[in-house]
């Protein structure tokens, strides 16, 4: 939501989030539940009109003692009073149970994933998400849990909180928004952002030096039990056949490559550079399925590679202290 | 409102409304001005280019049935219905009954409706649970508009005027000059309703006083400032008085409507010494009084010099030829009352009553009586007064009202504006002032139109709904006795018996403060009722198993399946009762059964197994 659509009080709303007193006044664990000391009520700029509007009518109609006028000019004021109580109970209650984040390169946009569930059976809809310019809308009906994902941009690599998430309502007319800060202390791991136009990989060490167990390949290495996850087409069936349980064949392959990513090789280039040149590196070493070591100022990864070993290894790089 | 405009506008504002409706696209710039001015002009010229009330309120509708044409963002939506809100208030100024008020509250529900469509999606939005939304927002909003309308401190008088001709002209004017009246004499709406306390008078005796009009210019009478402000002299009292409620539309006069000769009035109005009842401030509210009168008064001996010389005053230069027949008549009949009973008989023989009267000339007196010979009761007494003081007998003209239609239903009197009526009072030493209405000396069969005829006869539709009438005015006088007349006196009585004086502000907030609690209190209970489970009688049977359970200390874990839990609690309970571990086990199957496996069960099955879940007692 970019600032323009923002009304007068919800910006006023935006700006106060950073006085001292509004709660919560520092990052906290989840689960997060929403009570009344968190939950701010203010009227929409529609509201202020409205209450203008009210205000001259009901002015008009006790000057004139005219009781319609009056009942009526009451009626509307009471719903626009109740539409603030209205509004702070569809959030009162709320919880926030877990977040999570599948990792990204700094400059890219992570999906975060929220979950949301509610005390008591009231439907609460048209609730609001906002976190810095991207906002998300939901309802969470009595009951239920909900999970939404919400896209916030990452700017710098290593560990980040997500800052003041405000989630807001403005039902049940329009007149009231009714809000709360939510800053979860959870941490959220952001890569490197990768370097646009790297070398190619550092020469390959060691090659065909050592073989390892794959489900691919073109020897038969061995055959061993079933584990969850195995693909079907490596079921042995006829040696299974024999026995109790599922047999797999595991072949052997000789790796095609095996590359030592050295962050002292790589002196010449400022601090920042390094680190994402290595972080493209991992990637494209994971790519082009070689196996690959990292090589830290302060750490080494030993050779692997999978998901497993380019994730630690991009956290590794992600985690090195700023300069 | 819309239905309180002229035929003309409403349609055309339809008409408008629904182009609006069904032309999306933006209109170019010079359509919307033609547009514009098209439309005040045809405001303009159905209010005759006056600009008053009604004329604003009607512009404010063409405003609203305009704007759709250029309602384009959320934006124009808002700033129309928000400005939408005006209409109903201005409905009100002209009517305050019953249905406005429904048709309102209709309005402004359907403005919450568009209020709470504005935050929705609005490809999502499903009309029934809109309005649902919209009732719901209304009712809880009774408790808090109740109590802010009841315990809202009321201004007893308004900080600024009222717009003008905001209220009808029911009331009775300080002059009455021939063509002016016709307006009243068929203004067919509710002036005042009357009910007698205890004794009903006679219904030739039902006068009701309003201003007295003394002084006669040749053309209009008018009232003595004078008289206004002196005290009344002292009346002797005999037979029974009469006492009345009287519940008076808004007049925007300040003259309140007695029973000829007023005794007592309210508080806030004073007896002048021409025996009207005048109040403090203009009545522009409904007002709600008891006074008493009496119908036999004794006047002093004496009138006073000033009041017989007022009463006596003519202009010189008119009527030459009444001022001679009175001086004959009266050299011929010296004795008042013998006086004017042979005016009467005259008037019985040779007039006729018309309310369509042919214009009097610069003698209206003598045009009346010598030429035209028809007219009605403000000829009739303007003629009759002339003529008397001519002769030297002080007369005075008294306007208000006479008559009236009995309602059964409630039991009280109903005096429209055109029973306005105009009659005289003449001084008769020894007796004093004495009533004479020459236009009730009219001969029947004279009696050429009245003011039902003119208004349209009453058909036969009309009469068989009569007692539907009477009970719709008998409903919208509860009405206002009930809604309309509230008002800060009414506050004030409301207070006092629980000990509270409403002038002293500190008590007054403090009233509407606990008022306002309270309501929001119930409020916050309506916002709070939860959804109610729609649970099946099993589930809910099984619930009050688990709850059971759990009293003993056998807490079902809400990840547990009902066997495992039923498999653990028959572990521990096995060693102690044996058959309440089976039991349990084979109530927690049933319910297994029951909830996950897909054979029907049958009615009685169920019925069997909601009262063992509810009977079951670990022992």
């Amino acid at each position: 939501m970019t600032s323009e659509h923002r009304d007068i009080v919800e910006r006023f709303g935006d700006r106060a989030a950073r006085w001292a007193f509004i709660r919560p006044k520092k990052p906290e664990r989840l689960p997060i539940f929403l009570n009344r000391g968190r939950i701010y009520v203010l009227p929409t700029s529609f509201g202020l009109f409205i209450a203008g509007v009210i205000t001259v009518l009901l002015l008009g109609a006790l000057n004139y003692n005219n009781n319609p006028a009056i009942f009526l000019a009451f009626i509307i004021a009471a719903a626009a009073h109740n539409s603030l109580v209205h509004a702070h109970l569809l959030l009162s209650g709320l919880s926030i149970k877990t977040l999570h984040a599948e990792p990204v390169h700094a400059g890219q946009i992570m999906q975060l994933r929220m979950r949301f569930d509610a005390k008591g059976a009231r439907d609460r809809q048209g609730l609001e998400l906002v976190c810095d310019t991207s906002e998300e809308k939901f309802d969470l009906l009595a009951r239920e849990q909900i999970e939404i994902t919400i896209a916030i941009p990452t700017v710098r690599r290593g560990w980040m909180l997500t800052g003041r998430m405000r989630l807001s309502t403005v039902r049940p007319l329009g007149l009231a928004r009714a809000w709360s800060w939510l800053r979860p202390d959870t941490q959220l791991l952001v890569y490197p952002a990768l370097e646009a136009q790297a070398p190619a990989l550092p020469e390959a060490q060691g090659e065909g030096s050592q073989t390892r167990k794959h489900s691919q390949g073109e020897h038969l290495h061995q055959l061993r039990e079933y584990r969850h996850g195995d693909a079907k087409k490596q079921i042995a069936w006829k040696a299974s056949a024999r026995g109790e349980n599922l047999l797999v064949r595991e072949y052997e392959t000789q790796t095609a490559k095996e590359v030592q990513l050295d962050w002292f090789s790589l002196s010449p280039l400022p601090y920042e550079a390094r680190v994402s040149r290595l972080a493209r590196w991992v990637v494209i070493a994971e790519q082009s399925a070689c196996r690959y070591s990292l090589r830290l100022p302060q750490e080494f990864i030993a050779s692997g590679s999978g998901l497993e070993q380019r994730h630690a290894c991009l956290r590794a790089l992600a985690l090195l202290p700023h300069v | 409102m819309l239905l309180q405009l002229p035929t003309v506008l409403m349609f055309v504002f339809i008409l408008i409304l629904a182009l609006g409706f069904f032309h999306q696209k933006q209109l170019p710039g010079f359509v919307r001005f033609l547009l514009v001015a098209l439309l005040g002009a045809t405001v303009m010229t159905s209010y005759n280019f006056g600009i008053g009330r009604d004329a604003a309120s009607a512009a404010l509708l063409a405003m609203l049935a305009l704007k759709p044409f250029e309602t384009h963002s959320q934006r124009d939506a808002k700033s129309l219905l928000g400005f939408s809100l005006f209409a109903p208030f201005a409905a009100f100024l002209q009517d305050q009954g019953p249905i406005t008020l429904g048709l309102s509250v209709i309005g402004v529900l359907m403005c919450f409706a568009s209020f709470a469509a504005l935050v929705q999606n609005l490809l999502q939005i499903s009309w029934r649970s809109l309005f649902k939304s919209a009732a719901r927002a209304g009712l809880i909003a009774m408790p808090l508009a109740m109590s802010g309308f009841w315990l809202f401190p009321r201004l007893p008088s308004p900080i600024w005027g009222l717009p003008e001709n905001a209220l009808g002209g029911k009331g009775l004017g300080d002059r009455m000059e021939p063509v002016e009246w016709l307006d009243k004499l068929t203004d067919d709406s509710i002036a005042l309703r009357v009910k007698f306390l205890d004794k009903t008078p006679n219904r030739n005796q039902m006068y009701w006083r309003g201003p007295v009009l003394t002084r006669f210019d040749g053309s209009a009478w008018i009232r003595d400032i004078g008289a206004m402000v002196r005290t009344p002299p002292s009346l002797g009292i005999q037979g029974n008085l009469v006492s009345y409620e009287v519940m008076m539309e808004p007049s925007s006069r300040r003259d309140l409507l007695v029973l000829d000769l007023p005794i007592q009035v309210p508080n806030n109005a004073k007896i002048n010494a021409e025996f009207t009842a005048v109040t403090q401030a203009p009545i522009n509210e409904l007002q709600r009084y008891v006074a008493t009168s009496t119908l036999q008064p004794i006047f002093p001996e004496k009138l006073d010099a000033l009041d017989r010389m007022i009463a006596l005053q003519l202009p010189r230069d008119r009527n030459p030829r009444t001022r001679e027949m009175a001086l004959q008549w009266a050299n011929e009949t010296p004795d008042p009352i013998l006086l004017a009973n042979r005016f009467l008989s005259w008037i019985q023989k040779d007039f006729k009553y018309t309310l369509i009267a042919p214009l009097l000339g610069r003698n209206s007196a003598d045009d009346f009586l010598f030429s035209t010979k028809r007219g009605y009761c403000q000829h009739f007494s303007s003629s009759f007064a002339v003529f008397m003081r001519s002769a030297g007998v002080p007369t005075r003209v008294v306007t208000g009202f006479v008559g009236g239609d009995y309602n059964k239903v409630g039991s009280y009197w109903m005096l429209y504006g055109k029973d306005a009526h105009a009659w005289d009072e003449i001084w008769v030493e020894g007796r004093g002032w004495v009533r004479v209405d020459p236009t009730a000396a009219v001969a029947p069969e004279n009696i050429l139109d009245t003011v039902d005829d003119l208004n349209g006869s009453k058909n036969f539709a009309e009469s068989f709904f009569s007692s539907t009438l009477q009970t719709s005015d008998w409903l919208r006088r509860s009405w206002n006795e009930l809604v309309l007349g509230y008002n800060a006196a009414r506050q004030k009585d409301l207070m006092r018996p629980l000990g509270l004086n409403m002038d002293d502000a500190k008590q007054l907030i403090f009233v509407f403060i606990i008022g306002a609690g309270t309501a929001l209190g119930i409020t916050l209970l309506l916002l709070l009722r939860q959804r109610k489970e729609d649970l099946h009688e099993v589930e809910r049977a099984w619930r009050i198993f688990i709850k059971q359970m759990r009293k003993k200390r056998y807490e079902k874990f809400s990840h547990e399946p009902a066997s495992q839990f039923a498999k653990r609690v028959a572990e521990l309970y096995q060693g102690k009762t044996p058959e309440s571990a089976e039991r349990t086990k084979q109530l927690c199957a049933r319910y297994t059964q029951w909830r996950y496996e897909n054979r029907q069960f049958d009615s009685g099955e169920i019925k069997q197994l909601v009262s063992d879940l509810r009977q079951f007692r670990l022992t």
